[in-house]
């Protein structure tokens, strides 16, 4: 009885269905949250006493580089059940995600870069952190080649899945990159050594940015899993249900 | 005009912005265009040859 709701998963019409239902509670307390955050982010905090108000890109580079990171290991971790247990609907959630995680690697990268002048001096460094977030990016292109590299879906499937595991070695490299080496790259903004290294007023705006940006995937995701499904379910009978207008 | 100044930081503040709310603006594009694709399509293939399943 348990274990149901994980058998259901593997069912596409039952995923199409929930995904369906699901986006709108997804969507609309991620846009609200994002414009809260903003609004937190770029009027009600106050400037840092160091860098100024040129530290408010963290409110748009960290949720884009916890999402580099987060849509990669739910990515990893879908092939990895879809490998395991041959389920095609995993599968499909890892092949939706990549687009998704690869747009925000590239949002994190070329905010950090903007951060990075003004605070160092340098667009860019090669630096541990700066060099395993574009290893990542590397990855999510690399995956979505090998899929459209074959015709078959299955084959694109397994073979994609085995990059998505081996390339989750990377998430922890870049998440420990800035306590492992000496990096320009500043310490984890939220919590360092256990304590929080703002004030409310700067990180209550950041998880709200954190948790929109999260909320946001889930419905992209959703969306983007629907489509993956009737692609891949060609010939079943409930789809004539599904797409009837 | 100082909140869009950013105390000298908006060359890399607002094009910060700028990109994220890009991308924002862009997966919603084409997760949208993914789902209406597949559906047009597989309204295509009902309306060819049924299904078989």
């Amino acid at each position: 009885m348990a274990w149901t709701w994980f058998h259901r998963l593997a069912s596409p019409p039952h995923v199409y269905r929930v995904a369906g239902r699901l986006t709108p509670w997804l969507a609309w307390p991620a846009a609200l949250l994002i414009v809260a955050g903003l609004i937190g982010g770029l009027w009600l905090a106050p400037p840092d006493y160091q860098q100024g108000d040129g530290y408010r890109i963290i409110y748009v580079h960290a949720p884009s580089a916890w999402m580099s990171l987060f849509v990669y290991t739910t990515m990893a971790v879908a092939a990895g059940i879809g490998l395991i247990w041959r389920m095609k609907v995993a599968h499909a959630v890892a092949a939706a995600s990549a687009p998704v995680g690869a747009s925000f690697t590239f949002a994190a990268l070329v905010t950090g870069s903007l951060w990075g002048k003004p605070m160092w001096g340098t667009y860019w460094q090669w630096d541990p952190r700066l060099t395993s977030e574009l290893i990542l990016l590397f990855l999510y292109l690399g995956y979505m080649g090998l899929r459209s590299a074959f015709d078959d879906v299955q084959r694109a499937d397994r073979a994609s899945a085995v990059l998505a595991v081996v390339g989750v070695v990377n998430v922890p490299i870049i998440h420990y990159s800035v306590v492992w080496w000496n990096s320009l790259h500043q310490p984890p903004s939220l919590m360092y050594l256990g304590k929080p290294t703002m004030p409310p007023s700067m990180y209550v705006p950041l998880l709200l940015m954190l948790l929109g940006f999260t909320l946001f995937y889930g419905a992209v995701l959703f969306v983007r899993l629907r489509g993956e499904v009737l692609s891949r379910e060609r010939t079943a009978s409930w789809i004539r249900e599904a797409v009837r207008p | 005009m100082a909140f869009l100044d950013m105390g000298g930081y908006w060359p890399y503040v607002w094009p910060a912005y700028a990109v994220t709310f890009t991308v924002i603006a862009l997966n919603i594009i084409w997760a949208r265009r993914l789902l209406k694709r597949s559906r047009k399509e597989a309204l295509r293939r009902l309306t060819i040859g049924g299904t078989d399943k």
